[in-house]
Order: C-alpha cells, then structure tokens, then sequence
C-alpha cells in the first residue's frame, strides 16, 4: 500500500482524495471518467477478454458461411468407349455402329475417347479431394477456435497475475519501507557490557585480531550508532542461522560453531565473512566486552 | 415557553430519521420548556395505518397527542400522482392531491392546530414533504418553525412547497447543503434560520470488545449501519465491496447492521447481523475501523455523527452532497465517487493506521463542537428566544384561485430539481448563529458543482431515479 505525504494531526480530507485520485490515475494510465473506463471495461471483457463472450459459434458460423459460399459441384460427364455413338434412338445407334469403320478412315477417334475418359477420371478425383478438404477445414476451424478459447483464457490469467504480483511487489515494497522505517527508529539501549566498554576505549586496540587490516582497526574504536549496532546484532544472528538446524545441532562446518582449523578465507579475513564458517566474533559478543569492538570494526568494511 | 413539535410519527419504537430526530429534539427541549408533540396514530409510514390509540399519552415524560390519520395511502394512487408531479407538466390540484395520497392525512391534528395555535409560542414542523407539515404550516401562520429533513429528491421539486418555505416564523436546517437548495428553490433569504442539526446520546464507554465476543467477529472490519436498501445505495456497496475483495489488498469484513430489504452476498467477509440495539450497534461502531455511507441522499446521516462521536472515520458516499459536504466540514471522513475510489479509500484508511486515528478525532472534536446536544439545546433556545421578540412573520402565502389551481403550468418536479445546484455548499462548519429576524440569512458559499446540465451525470437519472422519484414509499429525512 503505498504511503501517504500527509503526515499531521491536522488531516486535510481534500488532499488525501486528491491522492488518491492521483494514485487512480497512475494506475489506469489516462485520466478517463468513470464512464468511459466502464465502458471500455465492459468492451473489453464482451469482445476479448471474457470466455464466454467469444463467438463460441465460430464452427457453425463457418459452415452456415460454407454452404451459403460454397459453389455448386462441378459438372462431370461419364466417356467410354461407346459414348460418341451412343443415342437413345436405337436405329441411330445401329446406323452410327455400322458407319463407324467408315469413320474410322478419316480419323482416329481412339486418342480422344481415352482423352476424355482419363479427364472424366480425373474431374471426379478432383470432386472427392475438394469434399475432404472442406472436412479438413472444419476441422482446422475447430483447432482455431479451440486456440482462440485457451488463448483468451491465458490472456486473462496473465492478467490476473500480472496483477497479482503488482499487488505482492507493492507489499513487499511496503515492508521494505516499514523495515527500514523501523530500523531507523530502534532505540539503541546499552548493555552493561558495552558501558564498560565505552569506559575502556583502548580496548579496542588489544582485541583487534591479527587479520584485520589498519583501516579496520583504524576505524573500530569510532563509536557507532546505536542503529548500526542492533543491525550487526541482526545480522549475526543471520549469520548463525546460515547452517542448518541439524548441521548446527552437530557442530559441523556451517553450523556457526567457531572451528580452530577451518580453511582461511581467500580474502586473507578472519573467517568470519559472509558464507564463512566461523562466528567467532558472534559468539563473542556476549562474552567478551571486546567482541563489539572487533565486530565494529569488521563490519565496517 | 410552550411549544408543539409536530411530527408524521411518534413513538420509541419509530425508528425514521426525521421522527427519530423529532423525538429527540422533543425530549431535550423539555428540560427548557413545556413540549407537547401532535402527532397521528399512525406507526408505518408506508400504510398509516391507525395503530396507536387516539389521545394524550407521555412518552418518555413528553406530552404526546395523537390524532386520527383520515385514510390510509393507496399505493396504486400515490404512484400514479408521483408519476405526473415528477415527470410530467401538472397543476397545483394534481400536487395536492399528491399531498393527500402521500399522507399521513389527519384532518383533526390540522384542526386541532388551527384552533389552538395561540396555544404555544411555538410549533416546530418536522418534514416539510409531508401532509401533517403543508397543511399545519398553513394553519398556525407566523408561529411555525420548520425542521425541513429535506434531501435532494423530486418532492423537492414541487412547487406547493416554496411558498411554505417562504412562510414560516424560521428554518432549523441541517446542513449547509439543505439550506443552500432551500433557499435555491424558494428564494426565503429573507426568512430566518440556522443550520442546527440533531445530536445523538452516544455512549461515553461502549463495549467493542463485548460486540467482538457476542457476534464472533475478528479482524478489522467496515460497518454500515441503517436499512440495507437499494435506495440506500447498499447494491452498489455490495459491488464495490466486491471489488474491494478482488484486489485482494485488504483484510477488512463488512459487517451490515439494519433490517434487509436486499439480498445479502454470500461471502465469508459479508456479514448481516440484522436489527441491534442501541448498545450493541454502538459497540459495533466503537469496534469497526470505519463506518461506510453508501447513500445518494442524505438531510444529515445521525449515523455518520454517532461514528465521528464514536471517533470513527466514515467513507461516504459523495453523490450526496451532504455526506461529501460533512465529511469535508469536519475533516473526518473520506467519500467516493465510483468504484476505484471506493477501493482506493477504503484501503488508503485500512493500511494508513494515522489517517484513520487522525480522522477519528477530527470526527469527535467536530460532533462535540457542532453536534453535542448543549449546542443543539442551545441553537434551538436562542433562536426560538429571538423569534419570541417579535410574533410578526410572513405567514404562508394564500393558495392560487380554483381555475389557477388546475392550470396545468408546474413543470416536472425531476427538472425543478435537476436544475438546483450542486456539491458541497462549505467547507466552514455549520452556522452556530442564526440570522436576525426580518433579516436575510448570510448566503452559505454558493456550492461548487454549478447547475447540473443534461449533459452532466444527474444523479436523479439512471439507476437512483426509479427508487426515488416513483412511488416507492419513505420515511423521513434525517437517517
């Protein structure tokens, strides 16, 4: 949720809804009235977004199209042999099988009747092809159709996401503020343990470990803030947490139990860095007065 | 000083805004002064029907008398006048006798005033769209003082009206928004008046706990308080609420106290609780993180006081001039126009836990500066011991001749009205002084919104006109 700038006892309500719409306007982008985003809303969801406002009709609208475009079957004859003699008179039909040798002397018909019967074959192929290709249609439509359903429902369903993770980036940018409004606002109270040693400032200098380099050490005797010490107590505490339960409970490597013999971190450090084994200086903290001291000054590089 | 406070219905069990205020008033001012009220034997102010008994009673240590309602309405007839009156060219006869249809029609309370006004200083009418208002204004002349409940509806728009607004002795409005369309309509500068209000006997230490623990409501929660009705514009806080869950950015229940007259969603975070007491609702309010105010209209909301008394915020409802206007006065409210307003308010008082607190108090510091009932008691005191000064007034203006009565020259009431102007009147808080007699009152700011114009989203058209302007039966002004 975001905040608001307002921050008095003296809350102007005009402001706070001039915010507000100010907010509405950044969300939906253009300052539309209340109408016109109805409006578009409800365009939207008939023709786009809503499932159940596709033409769920689609199939049957193509073949109602279908049969009011398609075209009439083409015509086909029948030729064999015998049909350029054929007649339905049967003395001209004898007259004709008599003359044809005659015929026959002055050309040959063969060539054209075959001609004729292999197109008649083949106009009658290409008849049943055109039939399966409109089923294949049909059924392609069907497919389409079926995409266009999924595809909508997908568009809604990014959306819905879309909006949520706003919704989560939102609130998660909200925490992030208020933890940081509440880190800044941690009161530091100081133990016993740090008085002494705000009461012994050259401590600092006799606890230093070898490792650290002369900035570090330079730089630990400095007193810090009380926020900057509760975040390094927070994040020790991270620290030990890093392992898990079971690996902490046995000692092992990553448990945060301090090893002797663990492998010198490659940055010539203490161990004690990020991912690093040892957590001596956490654990001691509540030992020794010093441990604050060190930790100061290693957790200010 | 003996004054009459005469109202459509009476009693503890009547629970309408305007008798409910009446009742009040009545109670408070019996500690300064003799109070009888006139009132008629009716309890359902849909029907009238006679159901108490004629006579003199004390309720509450207030003399009561009621009278006789002559006929119940017919709401076939009534229906049908409200039709031509609001919508269509009519004459003054067809507006009375709308009047008459309307109700409660008691001859023997007008009587009673017309021969015994000398009898009181005083008689304070409450809602002036009412048969027992007309006609008693009427009756008693310069000694009535008018407590008009009016709200922005079509019966405003009728034009037997005005000359009564003209006529009486004062005017105790209850906003600034009320006053600023009387005045629009009628032109009664001239005639005394205040912005007064009423006050409601909140609880000093309600139970928010106990209300928790009774009803098993957890977690933060809106309340909407008053009859849940369409015309209370509860179907659309039903749709914005709605919403408001969608965005899935909130936590708040809405919890719905008052008889229904819609159904309710069916929804984990809706919750009806139906008719409370007055402990119980007051409990509820102290409990809730806000009150919501859906209505269109609105004379004063006694709801969203008792809530700022309460120290509560209200999100209203800003097509009501009044709420908006209120909630800007008093700094202790947010109002809406629309969905994504709505949700936007709602969350903006959920999650900023300071505006909400800083609202609160705004709310209790207005209600006790304008709305606690010694600056009730003493606005009605001081005005009613400045009129006494002097008993000369207008009186109502006499009735047009018998053919001008039936000249079919009054426009429809819905353009009478959907020419007043609108918005929030001021952002000063309501007038504690009332104007000297004879005197035009101090205009209020003129209200922001302008004339309304066809082209302007009316808030009489579309959805809210049917409700209102038809013959769908109502109770009086104050909720």
């Amino acid at each position: 949720m975001p905040e608001f700038t307002v921050r008095s006892d003296s809350v102007d309500v005009e402001q706070i809804m001039e915010q507000i719409r100010a907010r509405i306007r950044e969300k939906r982008g253009v300052d539309y009235t209340e109408e016109q985003i109805r409006e578009l809303a409800a365009v939207k969801l008939e023709k786009f977004l809503d499932p159940r406002g596709l033409r769920s009709d689609l199939l049957d609208q193509f073949r109602r199209v279908q049969k009011e475009q398609a075209p009439p079957a083409p015509p086909n004859y029948a030729f064999e042999d015998q049909t350029l003699y054929e007649s339905h008179r049967g003395l001209l039909r004898w007259i004709r099988r008599l003359l044809q040798p005659v015929l026959k002397l002055f050309f040959n018909p063969n060539p054209l009747i075959q001609a004729l019967h292999i197109q008649s074959q083949l106009n009658t192929l290409n008849a049943e092809r055109e039939t399966t290709r409109r089923g294949l249609d049909q059924l392609q439509y069907e497919v389409l159709h079926n995409l266009v359903v999924e595809t909508t429902r997908m568009g809604i369903e990014v959306r819905n996401l879309k909006m949520r993770v706003e919704s989560l980036t939102s609130r998660l940018e909200f925490n992030e503020r208020r933890a940081r409004a509440l880190e800044s606002v941690v009161v530091y109270k100081p133990s016993v343990e740090d008085q002494a040693v705000e009461a012994t400032p050259a401590a600092p200098s006799q606890a230093t470990p070898p490792g650290l380099s002369a900035s570090v050490t330079a730089a630990a005797p400095s007193a810090p803030g009380p926020g900057q010490r509760s975040r390094r107590r927070r994040r020790r505490r991270g620290r030990r947490g890093d392992g898990p339960a079971s690996a902490v409970m046995a000692g092992q490597p990553g448990s945060g139990e301090p090893r002797a013999d663990g492998p010198a971190p490659p940055d010539g450090g203490d161990g004690r860095g990020e991912g690093g084994t040892g957590a001596a200086g956490a654990d001691q903290e509540g030992a020794s007065p010093a441990g604050d001291v060190h930790d100061s000054g290693f957790d200010e590089q | 000083m003996k004054l009459a406070v005469v109202v459509q219905r009476y009693g503890e069990s009547i629970n309408g805004g305007a008798e409910l205020h009446a009742r009040y008033i009545a109670e408070h001012l019996a500690r300064h002064a003799e109070i009888e009220v006139l009132t008629t034997c009716a309890s359902d102010y849909v029907t009238w029907r006679n159901e108490f008994p004629a006579g003199v009673e004390r309720t509450n240590g207030v003399a009561v008398r009621r009278f006789r309602v002559s006929h119940e309405r017919d709401p076939l007839l009534f229906g049908r006048l409200s039709g031509l009156v609001f919508h269509q060219p009519h004459s003054v006869a067809d507006e009375l006798r709308w009047l008459d249809a309307e109700g409660p029609a008691s001859r023997p309370l007008i009587d009673h005033l017309a021969k015994h006004a000398t009898d009181y200083d005083f008689c304070i009418f409450f809602s002036y769209r009412y048969y027992h208002a007309y006609h008693g204004v009427r009756a008693v002349g310069p000694r009535a003082v008018l407590v008009p409940t009016a709200e922005r509806d079509l019966a405003a728009g009728l034009s037997i009206f005005p000359p009564i607004f003209r006529g009486v002795r004062a005017l105790m409005y209850n906003s600034p928004e009320e006053r600023a369309m009387i005045q629009a309509l009628s032109a009664n500068g001239d005639v005394p008046s205040v912005v007064v209000g009423v006050s409601s006997d909140v609880p000093s230490a309600p139970q928010p706990g106990r209300f928790r623990q009774k009803f098993g409501i957890r977690g933060p929660f809106a309340v909407y308080v008053g009859r849940i009705d369409e015309n209370k514009g509860c179907k659309e806080l039903f749709d914005f609420f709605n919403a408001y869950l969608q965005a899935g950015t909130g936590r708040l229940t809405l919890v719905l106290i008052g008889n229904s007259l819609l159904p309710i969603p069916s929804h984990p975070r809706i919750r009806h609780l139906g008719f409370l007491s007055d402990a119980d609702k007051f409990d509820a309010m102290a409990a809730a993180d806000l009150l919501v105010m859906p209505s269109y209209f609105e004379s004063l909301s006694m709801v969203a006081l008792e809530a700022w008394a309460l120290g509560r915020p209200v999100l209203a409802n800003a097509c009501c001039d009044v709420l908006k206007g209120q909630c800007m006065r008093s700094n202790a409210g947010l109002y809406y126009d629309g969905q994504l307003e709505f949700v936007e308010a709602l969350t903006a008082i959920e999650h900023n836990r300071w505006i909400a607190s800083a609202l609160g108090r705004n709310g209790r510091r207005f209600f006790r500066e304008h709305y606690d009932w010694p600056v009730i008691e003493r606005k009605y005191l001081d005005v009613l011991a400045r009129l006494s000064g002097d008993r000369r007034g207008p009186g109502a203006e006499p009735l047009p001749g018998w053919f001008e009565r039936r000249r079919r020259s009054c426009p429809p009431a819905e353009d009478v009205v959907a020419r007043l102007p609108t918005g929030p009147a001021s952002v000063a808080a309501p007038s504690s002084t009332p104007s000297s007699q004879g005197r035009p009152v101090s205009p209020v700011a003129p209200p922001t919104g302008g004339e309304r114009r066809p082209g302007n989203r009316s808030r009489f058209g579309g959805r809210q006109r049917s409700h209102r302007g038809g013959s769908a039966p109502r109770a009086g002004g104050t909720s």
